[in-house]
C-alpha cells in the first residue's frame, strides 16, 4: 500500500530523517494560523497518489501574503483527475543541491537495492534511462541492520559524505516498515544541513497487519469486499465475467479472452479448494457488476470438488450466462448437476471463451 | 530429473495443519505407488509425540532428524512463522526446503533465503505448489494424476496454470522429467536461472518449458542463462498496470514487467513463446 508524501514524512521523521517543518491543512484557510511557525517562504503540495504531480501542477510556491489565496487554488484543482482533499504546507528550503535515493527489493539477487544519483529531481527517471552510471547500485544482505561503510562509501562516490546517515536512515525505515519501496527525491543539501524534500513509501502488502494498518487504501470497495471472501480481485471493465482458481490460470483465461477478440470484465481467483459458499459470492460478485453478460469459470486442480463448484454455482441463480470449464475430483457429479439446471460445462479453455464469445457478441 | 528422487526422505513442517495433513497423505500415496521413501517424519512445535497418517510427529526439524534420515522439508506453515520455519529447517541441515505458504511478508523471506544460503540450504517459493518429478517422487500439493514421466522439464511461477500446461503435455503425449513451481513471490529462492542450471545438468530432460506472468524481468534473464531448448508462455498480456493480479509477484511496476514487453525481448533470444497454452505441445515438438 502507498503511503501519502505526509504519512511517509511522519515515518522518516520518526527514524530521524530531517524534514522541512509543516503542516497538513484540509481546507485553504487553515493555512493562516499555521504561517508565524513555519515562515514566510512556503510549498504548498497536493497529498495526492499521483506520478509526476509537479509537473501537472500539484505543487505550488506562495509567502505569506499570498498563500491563503495561492491554497485555495490548489485545492480547487483536479491533479490528473484527482481532486485535492489535502495539501501539505511547508517551510521552502534553501536548496544546494539536490540527490536521489531509494531503497527496493531486488527479485534478481533477492536482496534490498539501494539507488544512488548525484542529480535527484523529477527527471531522475529519464536521467537514468539515457546515462545508466549517473545511477550507483549497490545490493546490501538482507541479514545486516546497517549499510556498511565500504557499501556506504560505493554508494556515495564523491557526494557529501554527510548524506550517509540519512540513506542509512532511510535503510531502517525499509526494513522495519516491511517496505517494498522506500524513496527519497530529492535528497537535498541546504545550509542548514541535509533534508528529505520529497519522500514515497510503499509498505508490503502482506506486512499491512503487523504494521498496524488495518484497511488497505489501494483497493476500491468491491475489491475489498472480495479481500473478505479471501478472493484476489481486480476489475476490467469488460463484459465478460472470470472466475478461475490460482492466479496464473485466471490471468490467462483473461488472456485468453483477449486472444478471441473478447474484454473481460474483471480477474477474479476463488484460491484452492473453493467449496459451495465461496463460488456462490464469487458468482455473485462478478455478476453484480454492470456490463457483465456472461461469467466464464475456469477451475482445475486436485483439491477443488467440482460438484461443490457446481451447487455454487446453482445457488447464486444470476441472470448472466455462465459456462464452466472444470477439471479436479467428482467431475461428473457436477457435470449431472449443471446439465440438470441448464448450465454448460465444456472440456477446454479455449472451448468455454469461445462459447462465452458466442453469448456476448 | 532435478532436486530430488525417490531416495530422498521429507519431513513436513506443520504436519499437523490442515494442508499438511491432507497433502502427507498424498505425498505418501505417490511414494507408495512409485517406490519412494516419502515423507518420513513430521515437525509441528508442541504437537510431539502424535502420529498423521502413520507419520511420527516431533516437536522440532532437529529432533525429527535425529530420528530419520531426512534431506528435503517440505512447508506448510502460516505466513507469520514460515520464514522462521525455513531458518529451523536450514539450521537443523535440510539441505532442500519447499515453501508452499502464500502471503509471506517479502522482508521475511528475503531474510529467510539470504540465511538458508549461509547453511547451504535449497529454497523452492514460496508461495510454490512444490515439484513433482513423475514416477520418482513429489514434494508439495502438485496432482500426480496428470503428469507423466518423459524428457520436458516445466518450470512456473505458478500453480494451476501449470497443471494446465502439464495436462496439455500428457494428452499430447509428451511426458515430464521435473516439474517444478518455483513460487508467485517477488521474492523467491530458486529462480528460472536456477532451475535451469540444474535441468542443464540433468540427463533426463531435453527441454524445457518456462511457464512466466507479468512482474520482474526473471524470465528473461533465466533464458539468457541456458543452452538448453526453451518454450515460454507468459500470462497477463492483458494485465493492467499497477494492479496485483492475484500473486504478490504478478504487478506491473514503475513500467516494468508487462507480459506484452517479455515476450518481445524473449522472442528476441530466438525463443519461441506461446500465445496461449493449448499451443505449447505443438511448440516443445519442434524444439525436441
Amino acid at each position: 500500500m502507498k503511503l501519502l508524501e505526509y504519512e511517509a514524512k511522519e515515518v522518516f521523521s520518526k527514524y530521524g530523517i530531517p524534514v522541512p517543518k509543516g503542516v497538513l491543512i484540509r481546507a485553504p484557510e487553515e493555512i493562516a494560523a499555521h504561517l508565524p511557525e513555519i515562515g514566510d517562504a512556503l510549498v504548498l503540495k497536493a497529498q495526492v497518489d499521483v506520478g509526476g504531480r509537479g509537473k501537472a501542477g500539484g505543487v505550488l510556491f506562495a509567502d505569506g501574503a499570498t498563500a491563503v489565496e495561492t491554497a485555495r487554488d490548489l485545492f480547487s484543482r483536479d491533479i490528473r483527475g484527482v481532486p485535492v482533499g489535502r495539501v501539505l504546507v511547508e517551510e521552502k528550503l534553501a536548496i544546494e543541491h539536490e540527490y536521489y535515493v531509494s531503497i527496493a527489493v531486488d527479485r534478481s539477487s533477492r536482496q534490498p537495492v539501494i539507488l544512488f544519483a548525484d542529480a535527484g529531481g523529477v527527471d531522475i527517471e529519464s536521467a537514468a534511462l539515457a546515462d545508466e552510471s549517473a545511477v550507483r547500485r549497490v545490493i546490501v544482505s538482507p541479514l545486516l541492520h546497517d549499510i556498511p561503510p565500504f557499501l556506504m562509501r560505493e554508494l556515495l562516490g564523491d557526494a557529501p559524505k554527510e548524506l550517509a546517515p540519512a540513506i542509512n536512515r532511510l535503510y531502517h525505515v525499509f526494513r522495519e516498515k516491511d517496505a517494498m519501496l522506500a524513496e527519497i527525491n530529492p535528497l537535498v543539501t541546504t545550509p542548514r544541513g541535509v533534508y528529505a524534500a520529497d519522500a514515497k513509501l510503499i509498505i508490503d502488502d502482506n506486512a499491512l497487519a503487523r504494521q498496524g494498518i488495518a484497511v488497505n487504501r489501494d483497493l476500491s470497495e468491491r475489491e475489498r469486499e472480495a479481500e473478505k471472501h479471501g478472493f484476489s480481485y481486480v476489475e476490467l471493465g469488460g463484459s465478460i465475467g472470470v472466475i478461475g482458481n490460482g492466479a496464473g490460470l485466471t490471468m490467462s483465461t483473461l488472456d485468453l479472452i483477449e486472444f478471441y477478440r473478447g474484454r473481460a470484465a474483471n480477474f477474479l481467483d476463488v484460491g484452492g479448494g473453493a467449496d459451495q459458499e465461496r463460488v456462490m459470492h464469487a458468482v455473485k460478485l462478478v455478476a453484480s457488476m454492470p456490463g457483465v453478460n456472461v461469467i466464464v469459470v475456469n477451475l482445475l486442480g486436485g483439491i477443488t470438488r467440482c460438484d461443490e463448484v457446481a451447487k455454487g454455482i446453482i445457488a447464486a441463480d444470476v441472470p448472466p450466462k455462465v459456462i464452466v470449464r472444470m477439471a479436479g475430483t467428482n467431475e461428473e457429479e457436477g457435470r449431472e448437476l449443471l446439465a440438470e439446471h441448464g448450465y454448460r460445462m465444456l472440456g477446454s479453455m479455449d472451448a468455454a471463451i469461445r462459447a462465452a464469445m458466442e453469448v456476448s457478441a | 530429473m532435478i532436486y530430488a528422487d525417490k531416495s530422498v526422505g521429507v519431513i513436513v513442517q506443520n504436519i499437523t495443519g490442515r494442508q499438511g495433513r491432507f497433502h502427507t497423505e498424498l505425498m505418501n500415496d505417490y511414494a507408495r505407488e512409485v517406490g519412494g521413501r516419502g515423507v518420513v517424519a513430521g515437525a509441528a512445535p508442541g504437537k510431539g509425540g502424535q502420529e498423521v497418517h502413520g507419520v511420527p510427529v516431533y516437536n522440532t526439524v532437529r529432533e525429527a532428524l535425529r530420528e530419520h534420515d531426512a534431506t528435503a522439508s517440505v512447508i506448510f506453515v502460516p505466513a507469520m512463522a514460515a520464514a522462521d520455519a525455513v531458518m529451523e529447517a536450514a539450521h537443523a541441515g535440510i539441505e532442500l526446503a519447499v515453501v508452499i505458504t502464500e502471503h509471506i511478508p517479502v522482508h521475511d523471506t528475503m531474510k529467510a533465503v539470504a540465511y538458508a544460503e549461509l547453511h547451504d540450504c535449497t529454497v523452492i517459493g514460496p508461495n510454490s505448489p512444490g515439484l513433482l518429478s513423475p514416477g520418482e517422487c513429489k514434494l508439495g500439493i502438485m496432482p500426480a494424476h496428470l503428469a507423466t514421466r518423459g524428457g520436458v522439464g516445466v518450470i512456473s511461477r505458478s500453480g494451476t496454470l501449470t497443471y494446465e500446461v502439464v495436462d496439455e503435455l500428457t494428452r499430447a503425449g509428451i511426458g515430464q522429467s521435473t516439474i517444478v513451481g518455483i513460487g508467485g513471490d517477488p521474492v523467491i529462492g530458486q529462480t528460472f536461472v536456477d532451475a535451469l542450471a540444474e535441468f542443464e545438468d540433468d540427463p533426463w530432460t531435453e527441454a524445457v518449458v518456462i511457464i512466466g506472468e507479468v512482474g520482474g524481468n526473471l524470465e528473461e534473464e533465466g533464458i539468457r542463462s541456458t543452452d538448453l531448448p526453451v518454450v515460454a508462455y507468459i500470462a497477463g498480456v492483458s494485465a493492467p498496470p499497477e494492479k496485483r493480479m492475484g500473486h504478490a509477484g504478478a504487478i506491473i511496476e514503475g513500467g516494468e514487467g508487462d507480459a506484452r514487453s517479455k515476450i518481445r525481448r524473449i522472442s528476441a533470444l530466438d525463443v519461441l513463446v506461446a500465445s496461449r497454452p493449448s499451443e505449447i505441445p505443438e511448440l516443445i515438438r519442434g524444439v525436441l
